[in-house]
C-alpha cells in the first residue's frame, strides 16, 4: 500500500489530505490512478502527456523525483508520497 | 536625480540638531540604496567595526531604495542599517508595510540618526519640515498603542516606525516595528533605537517619486509584472497561503528543525501550517505598498490566548511552533501578536525559548532558574516567556540576550542553533546543504534572506537542484547572494525573485533613475555590498572560524524523518565558496577582488 499526501491547494483538488493507493510501481502510474480516482480538476492540474506535469511538487519518501528519475520513479509497498503546488515563501 | 529623491535628513541626538544634505550621488549609484548605501554610510561615518553597537557612536539609518515608493514590482521596502548588538556584524533589516514609501514621498532617501538624545523622543517629519518631540508619555508603551498615540497628536494618514518595551530595555534582538505589524526583525536594531533613547519615526509625505522615462518605466513595470502574474508563486501560492504553506514541504523534505534542532521532522507540522491557518484563524489577506502578491497574514485568535494582529509567517510559526515542540497554532500566533506588540523578533526569539527548553530537559537550567516547567512543548510558558523577555523580568533577562549568551552561561554554547550569533532560521542544513553553507556564510549570521537556496533545493525554483549534492552550491549562493543584496538595496520585495532576476530589476532601476544599469551591473553591485558587509566583519573580529554551523549539525545525524542520517558536509563546500568569491583560503577578499569592486579594507 503507498500512502499519498495531498498538501495547499492540491486538497482542494484531491478534495481531502490523504489517500492510499496499492499496485502502482511508478510515480506515472500512482498519478494516472489518482486522476481516475480524483476526478478532471486533479488531473489537468497534475498530468501532463502522461507524465507528472511541472505544476506539481512529487517527493517519495521526501526525496523530490526531480532526483529520482521524474514520473519513472518506482514505487515500493510502504512508500510515502507527498503531491505540492508549486510554492514559495521564506 | 530620480528614483532617488536625492536628500538625506541628518538628525543628531545629543544635541537635537537636524539638517538636510545633498545624497552622495556617485555611492548611490554604486550601492545603490537601502542595504547597500546605509552600510556604505554607516562604514564610511562611524568608521570603526568595533564601536559598541548599544553605545552612541553607533549610527542608526533608516534607509529607502530608489524604487521604494515607485510603481515598480512590490516596492514597498526600506532598511534599518546599523551596528547590530546581537552579532557584532553590521545590521541591515528589511521591512516592508508603508513607512518607507512614505519616506520618499516625505522627499528624504533617508535619515541618519547620531548620538543620544538626552531624554526620550520622537522624530516626527512632514514634507520639509522635520521635529524632534518629546516621548516621556510614550515610553513603555507598546508599538501599537505607541503608534496610535502618535497618529492621534501628528497626522492621521503619518506612518508610525517604532520601539516597543523590548527595544527600551535592551533586549538584544528587539525590532523595529512598522505600521504595527511590520518588523525591521533581525539583529536587535530596535535595541540600537532604545539605547539612542529614540522612541519613534513617523512620517507624513504628500509628494511623489519622480522617476527619469515615465514611458519607458512603466512599460518595464509593467513586463515585470506580467511575469509576476504568470508565476505559480507570486500569483497564486503566496497569496492562498502566505509564506507559512511551506511547514508541510520542509517536513515532507526532513528539513523542518524540531525541537531546537534534534531533528528534522515534526509529527504535528499540519498542526501549524499555512493550510490550518487558512481553515482556522485567518481573517483577512493583506499586502504591503504596492505589492501584487499580498502574502501577509492578518488572524484572529480566541480563548486562552486570544488576541488579533497580522502573522504568522513561515519562520514564525516554526520557531514558536517545530522550534519549541509546539502543535497549538493559536499559542504559536499569539506569541507572534505579542512580539509584534513588544518590539520582539520572532526568530530569535522562538529559537531562543527552543534552546532554553533543551537546557531545561538537560538539567542545565531548572525550574528554580525558569520560574517555571520549560519542557518542550509546553505552549503556556512559551507565551509567557516572551512576555517576560520583552521585560527583562525572571527568566526572561537571561533570554533577552539570545540563546548563543544564554547557552554559554549556562556552560553550552554549543546547544545554541547560531551562526555568528544570531539564531537560523526555519531550515535545517542537514536536509538543505545549500542553506547550510548560506547560514555558514551569511554576514549578519543565521538568516534565510540573504541567499535563499530553499528556492532552487527545495522548491524547485528558477531550478531543481537536488539538497543533498554539494558541487554547484557555492556558485549557486554567491549568485543568490549578490543577487539578494541588490534587491534589498533597491526597495524591491526579496519575493518578487521567484519570477523575476537581474534583468527585470535593472530594467526598471535604469528607467527610474537614468542610471543604464544592466543585469550584469546589478550583479556586480550586489557583489560590492557583499564584500562590504564581509569586510565589516574582518574588521570587527570575525575570521573564517567563525563561518561554521553549531556542532550538532555537523556532527549529529538527524535521528527521525525523511533525512534521517544526514549531517552538513559544510567543510567540503567552504574551500569552493571562498574561491568563487575570489577570497583567499582564510575568507578575505583578496587585493584583485577589492580593487575591482572598488573597496578598500576597514
Amino acid at each position: 500500500m503507498i500512502r499519498v499526501l495531498f498538501f495547499a491547494t492540491i486538497r482542494e483538488l484531491a478534495h481531502g489530505k490523504e489517500a492510499t493507493v496499492q499496485g502502482c510501481r511508478t510515480v506515472d502510474e500512482l498519478f494516472a490512478a489518482l486522476s481516475e480516482r480524483c476526478g478532471d480538476a486533479f488531473g489537468k492540474e497534475a498530468l501532463e502527456g502522461g507524465s507528472v506535469s511541472g505544476r506539481v511538487i512529487v517527493m517519495v519518501n521526501g526525496r523530490a523525483i526531480a532526483h529520482t528519475g521524474g514520473g519513472a520513479t518506482p514505487l515500493s509497498d510502504g512508500d510515502t508520497v507527498a503531491v505540492f503546488p508549486v510554492i514559495g515563501g521564506g | 536625480m530620480t528614483g532617488w529623491t536625492g536628500k538625506v535628513l541628518r538628525v543628531n541626538l545629543a544635541d537635537g540638531t537636524i539638517r538636510k544634505e545633498q545624497l552622495r550621488t556617485r555611492d548611490a549609484e554604486a550601492y545603490i540604496g537601502a542595504r547597500g548605501l546605509g552600510s556604505k554610510y554607516w562604514v564610511d561615518e562611524v568608521k570603526d567595526p568595533m564601536v559598541d553597537a548599544m553605545g552612541p557612536k553607533n549610527n542608526l539609518l533608516f534607509v529607502t531604495g530608489p524604487l521604494t515608493g515607485t510603481m515598480a514590482t512590490s516596492a514597498g521596502r526600506y532598511e534599518v542599517v546599523c551596528k547590530a548588538p546581537l552579532t557584532g556584524t553590521l545590521a541591515a533589516s528589511n521591512s516592508g508595510g508603508y513607512f518607507g514609501p512614505e519616506l520618499k514621498y516625505a522627499g528624504y532617501d533617508m535619515i541618519v540618526f547620531e548620538g543620544k538624545s538626552p531624554k526620550p523622543v520622537y522624530l516626527y517629519i512632514y514634507n520639509d519640515t522635520a521635529e524632534l518631540r518629546d516621548a516621556a508619555a510614550l515610553w513603555g508603551k507598546n508599538t501599537h498603542e505607541t503608534t496610535d498615540a502618535i497618529l492621534a497628536e501628528t497626522d492621521p494618514d503619518a506612518k508610525v516606525a517604532c520601539i516597543g518595551p523590548a527595544g527600551e530595555k535592551g533586549v538584544l534582538f528587539a525590532a523595529v516595528i512598522n505600521d504595527k505589524h511590520r518588523a525591521a526583525g533581525r539583529s536587535g536594531v530596535g535595541a540600537v533605537m532604545g539605547s539612542k533613547n529614540l522612541k519613534a519615526v513617523a512620517v507624513r509625505g504628500t509628494k511623489g517619486v519622480r522617476v527619469a522615462d515615465t514611458a519607458a518605466f512603466l512599460a518595464t513595470v509593467r513586463a515585470a509584472r506580467e511575469k509576476l502574474a504568470a508565476n505559480p508563486v507570486t500569483s497564486a501560492g503566496l497569496p492562498a497561503y502566505g509564506t507559512n504553506v511551506l511547514v508541510n514541504i520542509l517536513n515532507q523534505a526532513g528539513g523542518l528543525p524540531t525541537r531546537n534542532f534534534q531533528t528534522g521532522h515534526f509529527e504535528e507540522a499540519d498542526d501549524i501550517s499555512g493550510e490550518t491557518l487558512s481553515a482556522t484563524l485567518l481573517v483577512a489577506k493583506k499586502g504591503c505598498a504596492g505589492c501584487t502578491s499580498a502574502c501577509g497574514r492578518v488572524s484572529k485568535t480566541t480563548g486562552t490566548y486570544a488576541g488579533s494582529g497580522e502573522g504568522p509567517e513561515y519562520e514564525s510559526a516554526w520557531s514558536f511552533g517545530a522550534a519549541c515542540g509546539i502543535s497549538d497554532l493559536s499559542a504559536v500566533t499569539k506569541a507572534n501578536f505579542l512580539c509584534n506588540e513588544l518590539g520582539i523578533d520572532t526568530i530569535t526569539m522562538g529559537s531562543t525559548i527552543a534552546c532554553a527548553m533543551e537546557l531545561f530537559e538537560k538539567g542545565l537550567v531548572t525550574e528554580a532558574d525558569t520560574g517555571m516547567d520549560l519542557s518542550f512543548g509546553n505552549a503556556a510558558s512559551m507565551v509567557e516567556m516572551v512576555k517576560k523577555t520583552a521585560a527583562r523580568e525572571g527568566f526572561g533577562d537571561r533570554l533577552a540576550q539570545g540563546s548563543w549568551r544564554l547557552a554559554s552561561e549556562a556552560g553550552h554554547p554549543e546547544l545554541s542553533m547560531t551562526t555568528k550569533k544570531q539564531e537560523m532560521p526555519a531550515y535545517d542544513p542537514r536536509a538543505l546543504q545549500g542553506m547550510g553553507l548560506e547560514y555558514a556564510t551569511s554576514n549578519r549570521g543565521g538568516c534565510h534572506v540573504r541567499g535563499y537556496l530553499t528556492s532552487p533545493e527545495i522548491l524547485g525554483l528558477p531550478q531543481k537542484l537536488d539538497p543533498d549534492s554539494i558541487e554547484e552550491k557555492p556558485a549557486w549562493l554567491k549568485a543568490f547572494q549578490d543577487l539578494t543584496a541588490s534587491f534589498d538595496s533597491s526597495g524591491v520585495c526579496l519575493f518578487t525573485t521567484f519570477a523575476i532576476g537581474g534583468e527585470e530589476l535593472a530594467a526598471q532601476m535604469a528607467a527610474a533613475t537614468g542610471v543604464p544599469y544592466t543585469a550584469d551591473d546589478i550583479m556586480k553591485a550586489g557583489e560590492r555590498i557583499w564584500n562590504l558587509e564581509r569586510l565589516f566583519n574582518l574588521a570587527a573580529g570575525y575570521t573564517k572560524a567563525s563561518d561554521t554551523l553549531p556542532p550538532r549539525l555537523l556532527n549529529e545525524p538527524i535521528p527521525t524523518g525523511p533525512a534521517k542520517g544526514k549531517v552538513s558536509r559544510l567543510p567540503e563546500m567552504l574551500p569552493g565558496y571562498y574561491a568563487v568569491r575570489g577570497w583567499d583560503e582564510s575568507g578575505v577578499p583578496t587585493d584583485e577582488k577589492l580593487q575591482e569592486l572598488g573597496l578598500s579594507r576597514l
